[in-house]
């Protein structure tokens, strides 16, 4: 009987450790996020010395095979790793409106014309003094480049220089989000006269204004960044050195928080407070994205499939049968919000609970599947395996389920993903999940639903004269009443068109060890960047 | 003579099972769905940039072609370029070689020092008592291989990271930049890596081991009087030896695959991480240098393995090899 | 014939229970395992006898999926397993020469890969899912199997019933048929209950890196892979599917070392 004994022994162990573990849980929070200042998570404590080590962890490394080139980098991880080194002629602040960076003010004497006047005490972080040249050369590149940013950069008509430290942009036609789009990663300045000469490669070295230098770079194990010292800005970057280590697995990163071999760590998990509940000087805040994640249904896909999607009312069945508050709430843990196409958070966004499908309900849903002859609809929804898009897709299965459609998750790795989704054009695939970066302009990420203007989608979308048309309208529209009528003209639309459906924003969940450091950290991110203001943070004790 | 003969056939067959490995691990990357373009230049490249990609790394030339460039290129040593890094992909395999050895070797060390004398332990005591005696023993080596590293691993984790128990992790650091502190980080991913191999160890010697106690100069050294514990030592061991060590090769390679889990929840840059990133990303030389590197160690490991039970049990002798 | 002893009745009997389970949740017995039931993360309780997972569904019908899927996918692996591996291990121990040389050059090269690395790569090629996991099991399971069985082959075709078989003019198929098989069939057996408790581990490690079982369908694999983020804020997510786990392998060695003693009776004796 012994044996018997034993296994009784290691259940009554196991049982143990798991009430132990019971007794410490705390529901996670699904309250509003407190802020520490208007528009900061929470600000760094200036009293505090400069200096000292910080070390970091994120999840993943940029890589892609255009390198470093800030131009063409076109993900919010790889933004986040270049942002340390290069600079761009204005910034966003907390509430996104645009702030001077390498300029330190600008005027526009009409719609089409913008003036910017540059800092005159920026220098590259190999000594020499920032131009005119620079800033009109990184314009030009930019233009003339394969970068996907040359379509936010909006209607460029020229770029001239005007002195050594005055540069002028004129427009073809007014565009509203221009400055919101220069204050981005790929808008940054080279060092053109160093790139021309080719003495550096963008490529393969990093060489830019910003507060940082690159000291050492593993591909996925490891980056270190050193103080720039001929840094414009006085004080900053207040630390000495930036390690950041790659930690692809969630539970690394949550351990080296909790062992405080790391003092700031990107999580993925919604549920992360929770996890940490309990673990001593650990900090957990959500930061809010205008991120957001949306749902593709394939018009394109060629002979049988295509049938699926072709048909408007089907699209706009799902759409109603969508409940976006309960994928924020149960996928996204409460941390995410219901979106349209202006991200949610963006001033002047629309009113997801505005759009017309949002009023409807299932019975609307069921009678329009009918009308399309699609009582049985069934499709395939193809996802990659990173959290939460499983989640959000489960989700996604059980409400379509209320209107009788029959959803099959397909999971797939990203690289099998991508070939899938935008491998083909036609693409093959029935649907797809994934997420936008918002940007920091509501007229921004809505130029992706014009597939002409975006490329990237042509495989699965046809083109929709009319909403192509709202969209330039919004982009032409000066800020103000007008504009928002305009933005929630295109919201309507899209609404209708139903081929990328928005969802909800994806927050992004930032745990760092209050004893080790004093962060600043914005309330809502626009270019997915955590560490936008890493040169600010205060090392607590060297670690 | 003979010996000289097995040697060239073992090498001979060894060659060739790479050259299969080669085949293999080559059609598997290219039959692989989802563009390396895709993944490696994003959503929003162009088919000017992919063509360009393509011709940049070679893979618009035909499939064979391809493979002979390679096996030729991996022949002269030349591992080819990462599409994700653009470095040599020798390189850095060679930086991370040294963490999977080590991490590796830590695990076969502890497994033949718990799992050798546990065997012996359980194989004389069933002796003592024939039938159930040592289902105890059993139980325990069973839940040894029941419990996957990824459920142990992430555990560990926790835990220790949680609550100070004396062994750390991470971060990894480097063993020739501090020896001590790369132990210390080391200790726990070998422990949760050697787990399973502690039981299969034990389980073979304690096979092996009940093996040698009917032989008829087990049975005279009983008549003898002599200790048990002398029998152990000086009966048992060497002629149970063969088939442990035999094992070993076994659980190497075992050890190699598990690393790579315990690498990914340890977070230690090792050359299991570098395939399992690579695969995501299609970034092909990596992995087929990565593949190829993990099953020849294990080819060559073998060989010496032969060797070495051809040394410790001359009555086998090389012509038994391994093929039992 | 000896009897199976009591530890091995004690593991046939925990696996029939996992079986019943298994067959429970495909009589739909638990409820729907992807119907979001109640708010996320709670604690055991009534309606939710395991709790609930991060979607809010109940772990009770999701650990009977999984059960059964988990189950399901090794036990259909490994009878592949043991088809190919008897086939071509009898053929090459009974044959020899060029075909054993071929049939055991291939299985090298299938045995050089490191399991999870094969794995992984089986499932980069053909998409993540239960294909995927079934043919990594297989595939991680038949050199092995085929080795031992052609050794055991190689023993019987030795034998004097053999032999006289053949000289009595017996064709192939029968001799392979009737003589070697059967007795290479205890080989077989035991290492198939080995082969499952790799399968299931293989399946769940495969999960774990996310080229395993899709959502929302269950496996054990998958459950653990997702509880285990949730270890501290809800440790039942982990703990049902992790004891199941770990049960089921372990039932399954314990019934495979039985069944070992049993068709392989070893002598042993002691030292004192």
């Amino acid at each position: 009987m012994r044996p018997i004994r034993l296994a009784c022994g290691v259940a009554a162990a196991l049982l143990a450790t798991a009430c132990a573990a019971t007794g410490t849980t705390t529901q996670p929070s699904t309250g509003p996020q407190a802020e520490a200042a208007p528009g900061y998570l929470a600000v760094a404590d200036d009293a505090l010395p400069s200096g000292g080590t910080l070390n970091l962890q994120v999840h993943i490394d940029s890589g892609a095979a255009t390198g470093y080139d800030p131009q063409l980098a076109d993900v919010a991880t790889t933004w986040q790793l270049l942002s340390l080194a290069y600079e761009t002629l204005v910034t966003v602040g907390p509430d996104f409106s645009v702030q001077p960076l390498l300029a330190e003010k600008w005027e526009t004497p009409s719609p089409t014309e913008y003036v910017f006047h540059l800092r005159e005490d920026v220098s590259f972080s190999n000594g020499r003094k920032m131009t005119a040249d620079d800033v009109v050369g990184s314009f030009e590149r930019l233009l003339a480049s394969e970068s996907v940013w040359r379509g936010q950069l909006g209607p460029v008509k020229s770029v001239a220089k005007d002195g050594d430290h005055t540069v002028k942009v004129t427009l073809k036609e007014p565009y509203t989000p221009f400055l919101a789009a220069l204050a981005n990663v790929p808008a940054a300045v080279l060092p053109m006269k160093e790139v021309n000469d080719k003495s550096v490669d963008p490529a393969t070295t990093l060489l830019g204004t910003g507060p940082y230098t690159v000291d050492s770079h593993r591909q996925d194990v490891s980056w270190t960044f050193k103080r720039n010292d001929k840094y414009w800005a006085k004080g900053k970057p207040a630390a000495d050195t930036l390690n950041i280590t790659i930690a692809p697995e969630e539970a690394a990163r949550v351990a080296a928080l909790q062992n405080g071999s790391a003092a700031l760590a990107t999580l993925g998990n919604v549920d992360s407070a929770g996890m940490l509940a309990g673990a001593r000087d650990v900090q957990v805040v959500t930061q809010a994205t205008t991120d957001f994640y949306y749902l593709m249904l394939n018009t394109k896909a060629p002979n049988s499939r295509s049938s699926k999607f072709a048909d408007p009312r089907v699209r706009q069945a799902i759409t109603i049968a969508l409940d976006q508050q309960q994928i924020a709430d149960i996928a996204l843990g409460g941390k995410g919000r219901p979106s349209a196409v202006t991200p949610a958070g963006l001033p002047g966004a629309c009113d997801p609970a505005a759009l017309p499908s949002a009023s409807k309900g299932i019975d609307e849903a069921k009678k329009l599947l009918a009308e399309a002859g699609a009582q049985n609809l069934t499709f395939t929804l193809s996802i990659y395996a990173t959290q939460p898009a499983p989640a959000v897709a489960q989700v996604i299965q059980q409400n379509l389920q209320q209107a009788g459609i029959t959803v099959k998750i397909e999971q797939m790795d990203e690289a099998g993903w991508s070939g899938k989704v935008y491998g083909k054009v036609p693409a093959e695939f029935d649907a797809a999940l994934s997420w936008f970066a918002g940007y920091a302009d509501p007229g921004m990420v809505t130029k992706w639903w014009n597939p002409e203007e975006a490329g990237f989608n042509v495989g699965f979308m046809t083109p929709d004269k009319e909403l192509n048309a709202l969209i330039d309208a919004a982009g032409k529209e000066p800020a103000g009443a007008a504009r928002e009528k305009a933005l929630a003209a295109v919201c309507a639309k899209a609404d209708a068109d139903a081929q990328m459906i928005p969802l909800v924003t994806r927050p992004a969940t930032v745990a760092f060890r209050s004893d080790a450091l004093s962060p600043s950290l914005y309330s809502t991110e626009g270019y997915g960047n955590v560490l936008r203001l890493v040169a600010d943070a205060r090392v607590k004790k060297s670690q | 003579m003979r010996l000289l003969m097995w040697w060239s056939g073992r090498a001979l067959s060894s060659a060739a099972t790479l050259l299969g490995v080669s085949v293999l691990i080559f059609a598997a990357v290219r039959l692989m769905p989802g563009g390396f373009a895709e993944t490696v230049l994003g959503p929003f490249a162009t088919a000017e940039q992919k063509a360009e990609l393509a011709t940049r790394y070679g893979l618009d030339q035909p499939v064979f072609m391809q493979y002979g460039h390679w096996l030729g290129a991996v022949a002269g040593g030349d591992f080819g370029i990462s599409m994700i890094s653009r470095q040599p992909v020798g390189t850095e395999l060679l930086a991370r070689l040294p963490v999977t050895a080590e991490l590796s070797l830590l695990a076969v060390a502890v497994s033949v020092l718990a799992g050798v004398p546990l065997g012996v332990l359980t194989a004389v005591r069933a002796g003592r008592s024939p039938g159930g005696g040592g289902a105890a023993g059993r139980l325990l080596s069973g839940l040894g291989v029941s419990v996957p590293e990824f459920v142990l691993g992430s555990l560990v984790v926790f835990v220790f990271s949680r609550y100070a128990l004396g062994l750390e992790v991470g971060p990894w650091v480097p063993l020739t930049q501090d020896p001590a502190r790369n132990l210390a980080t080391m200790v726990l991913p070998a422990a949760v890596l050697s787990v399973f191999a502690i039981s299969v160890t034990a389980r073979t010697t304690r096979d092996a081991v009940m093996g040698v106690l009917v032989e008829p100069y087990v049975t005279a050294a009983v008549g003898r009087g002599e200790s048990p514990w002398f029998i152990v030592r000086h009966h048992i061991l060497r002629n149970a030896a063969a088939p442990v060590v035999t094992l070993l090769g076994t659980i190497t390679a075992y050890l190699l695959g598990g690393a790579l889990i315990v690498e990914h929840v340890f977070n230690l840059p090792g050359v299991g991480s570098y395939i399992v990133q690579a695969v995501g990303r299609r970034d092909y030389a990596v992995v087929q240098a990565g593949v190829l590197l993990a099953a020849g160690v294990f080819i060559v490991m073998n060989v010496v393995i032969d060797l070495l039970v051809g040394v410790l049990d001359p009555r086998l002798g090389v012509t038994a090899g391994r093929r039992s | 014939m000896k009897r199976l002893d009591r530890l091995s009745l004690g593991g046939l009997a925990c696996l029939l229970v996992l079986v019943l389970f298994a067959l429970g949740s495909l009589a739909g017995a638990g409820g729907d395992p992807d119907a979001i039931v109640g708010p996320r993360l709670q604690p055991p309780g009534p309606g939710w006898w395991l709790g609930t997972d991060n979607l809010g569904r109940s772990m009770v019908p999701r650990v009977m999926e999984g059960v059964g899927t988990t189950l399901l996918l090794s036990s259909i692996a490994v009878l592949v397993t043991a088809a190919v591996s008897a086939t071509f291990g009898i053929i090459a121990g009974y044959r020899g020469g060029y075909l054993n040389e071929l049939v055991m050059r291939l299985v090298e090269v299938l045995y050089s890969f490191p399991a999870i690395v094969l794995a992984v790569l089986v499932a980069a090629v053909v998409g993540p899912g239960q294909v995927a996991a079934l043919a990594s099991i297989v595939l991680v399971t038949i050199p092995l199997m085929t080795r031992l069985v052609r050794a055991a082959a190689v023993a019987v075709s030795q034998r004097d019933y053999v032999t006289s078989a053949v000289i009595s003019g017996a064709r192939l198929p029968r001799v392979l048929g009737r003589h070697v098989l059967p007795n290479v069939a205890g080989t077989i057996a035991v290492q198939g209950t080995y082969a499952l408790s790799v399968g299931i581990a293989v399946e769940g490690g495969l999960s774990f890196l996310g080229f395993g079982v899709q959502p929302p369908q269950a496996s054990l694999g998958v459950l653990i892979q997702q509880g285990g983020t949730y270890m501290i804020a809800a440790p039942w997510l982990v703990l049902g599917p992790g004891v199941v786990l770990v049960a089921a392998i372990l039932a399954i060695n314990v019934v495979g070392d039985g069944l070992r003693d049993r068709l392989e009776p070893r002598e042993t004796r002691s030292l004192t």
